[in-house]
């Protein structure tokens, strides 16, 4: 079969490479290169100067380690939350139903929104929890007041916002699964553990393998939060990568050689993470068999 | 323990789980329903209720064309990415190396498009196609079909692949088995797939708020930023805004949800 698939299945996505992934990093690569500006970009070679103003730079260095961090925790707790949750609403029915649907909101809530509410929600004079910290006794309670929290507080609402993704992916792929095994599995008196090794596991792994690296990805894009409810804060404690590019780029005149080359550097780190990620699952899918 | 009580558990489970992960959407909902004065009250809910949100947003932006701009953006991003994806996602799945494809496409996924937007706002200009919804379309499209890709080739690898070689053994050609055979099981994944392209381009800030700023070109996420920016944000307004702009999404993901079933599942082919 492999051999006979045709090329041309593939060219528009190619096409779509060479617009989004070969041309931008030309660019990119191009203006980490030179003095650079928003208005005047490209003015003139500069070396490896770029690379290391973005290696000094006191916010952008621990942030990769930050992003990083918190793209691997977001990322077990999502696609098993979300694994967990398609399975439970599998459990009840073949319907993903109001239920599932209403699960998915938070996916569909504009993170402007979604930051928005949370920061009125957590907001320690005022907020929307406010009074019912105050009853349990944590009356001025502010979740975003220490670093630590604060990273934990974001990451609780980014897994809040895209635990619904790995959800709708689950449940999908659920419904893959060939019912008469199922059937057999139960006749041959398998647990319900067992059964969700034997035979759902593997029907599902190449999607949920999928969901993951999405999910790595997604963990390390996170940006519009840290803009609307911490601003990288307190200290550097939620200044994770996107976000200290983005502050590199409007440093001073718009210093987008710099922003580049910690893009690039940036790049290489979720690279280097997605590939580990997308080894193991290669490895794992060949142990399927799929 | 007997299936009916154990359905009875799953229920309430999920219940549970649904109301709690709903409390900051029912707050936009409670937020939306007071006057300035009462948004920081220290509640869930209003002490003093109003509609006028609802009405005043109007005024404030031009909610009507950013719906309808928001709307005309991610339905034809999400078609233009599956139509892209699907083809893709059946060679990378079955192909000898395709995965190399999928690697590729995962890295363009990778780059934080903060500064590869300044690139693309050149080549958008060069077409014409900056302040256009045709140009957000066409980017936020190609931006997905990364996504769309990866989630359609686990559903791929699902299906046996004694089904198209059976079907090129009755005569078709593989893209014939592929479109006869393959196509009408991967409708979960292609409605996955198309939904998850739809959120995530109805969502888009970034794209929008650079490569579209004018007033009849910009989004719903662009007209939500633009609260944030008074020195006393109407958050009921925004609030407003926002919902009704997730609810048509969630009557549209409502309809969806009836075809993210099929396939093998209903046991079409045996």
């Amino acid at each position: 079969m492999s051999r006979r698939v045709p090329l041309w299945l593939a060219l528009p996505a190619v096409a779509g490479l060479l617009l989004f992934l070969v041309y931008p990093t030309g660019y990119l690569i191009a203006l980490a290169l030179t003095h650079s500006s928003l208005a005047h970009p490209l003015r003139s070679f500069s070396g490896a100067d770029n690379f290391s103003s973005a290696l000094s730079s006191a916010a952008f260095v621990p942030s990769l380690a930050r992003s990083t961090v918190f793209a691997v925790l977001a990322t077990v707790a999502t696609t098993t939350l979300g694994l967990a949750l398609a399975v439970l609403l599998r459990a009840r029915g073949t319907k993903f139903g109001v239920v599932g649907a209403l699960l998915l909101l938070p996916l569909v809530t504009a993170p402007v929104l979604i930051g928005v509410a949370w920061k009125l929600l957590l907001a320690p004079v005022g907020g929307g929890f406010a009074q019912a910290f105050s009853a349990i006794g944590l009356g001025g309670f502010n979740p975003l007041g220490s670093g630590v929290a604060a990273f934990l507080v974001i990451l609780l609402i980014h897994v809040w916002q895209w635990t619904p993704f790995a959800v709708l992916i689950s449940f999908a792929a659920l419904g893959v699964v060939r019912p008469e095994l199922l059937e057999s599995a139960r006749i041959d008196g398998a647990g319900t553990w067992k059964t969700f090794t034997t035979v759902v596991w593997p029907a599902i792994a190449p999607t949920q393998w999928a969901v993951a690296v999405l999910e790595l990805v997604f963990g390390y894009k996170v940006f519009d939060l840290i803009v609307v409810i911490t601003a990288g804060g307190p200290g550097f404690a939620t200044t994770l990568s996107p976000y200290a590019i983005y502050q590199t780029g409007l440093r001073g005149s718009f210093d987008m050689g710099t922003a580049a080359a910690q893009t690039l550097i940036f790049a290489v780190v979720v690279g280097a993470v997605a590939t580990i990620v997308t080894a193991a699952r290669a490895r794992a899918l060949k142990a399927e068999g799929s | 323990m007997n299936t009916s009580r154990r359905l009875w558990a799953v229920r309430i489970a999920l219940a549970v789980i649904a109301i709690a992960a709903l409390i900051p959407v029912g707050y936009l909902l409670s937020l939306s329903l007071r006057p300035p004065d009462d948004v920081l009250n220290s509640r869930l809910w209003p002490t003093e209720w109003t509609l006028t949100n609802f009405t005043k947003v109007f005024d404030t932006i031009a909610l009507g064309t950013m719906l309808r701009n928001s709307w005309v953006i991610a339905v034809g991003a999400a078609l233009l990415a599956v139509v892209i994806a699907t083809p893709a996602a059946y060679f990378t799945a079955r192909r000898y190396r395709g995965e190399r494809l999928l690697t590729a496409l995962l890295a363009s996924y990778c780059a934080p498009p903060i500064v590869a937007i300044i690139p693309l706002f050149f080549l958008l200009r060069y077409a014409g196609l900056t302040n256009n919804l045709l140009g957000l379309v066409v980017v936020n499209g190609i931006a997905n079909v990364p996504v769309a890709v990866w989630l359609l080739d686990g559903f791929v690898r699902r299906i046996p692949v004694e089904i198209e070689e059976a079907a090129v053994i009755d005569g078709l050609s593989v893209v014939g088995a592929f479109r006869k055979a393959v196509l009408p099981l991967l409708w979960p994944g292609v409605v996955a797939a198309l939904l998850v392209v739809f959120f995530l381009s109805y969502n888009d800030f970034l794209f929008a708020v650079y490569l579209a700023v004018t007033k009849e070109s910009q989004t719903l996420t662009v007209g939500l930023s633009l609260f944030q920016g008074d020195r006393n944000v109407q958050f009921g307004q925004q609030a407003a805004a926002g919902l009704l702009g997730i609810a048509p999404v969630y009557v549209l993901a409502l309809a969806a949800q009836r075809y993210l079933v099929g396939g093998l599942a209903t046991g079409a082919t045996k």
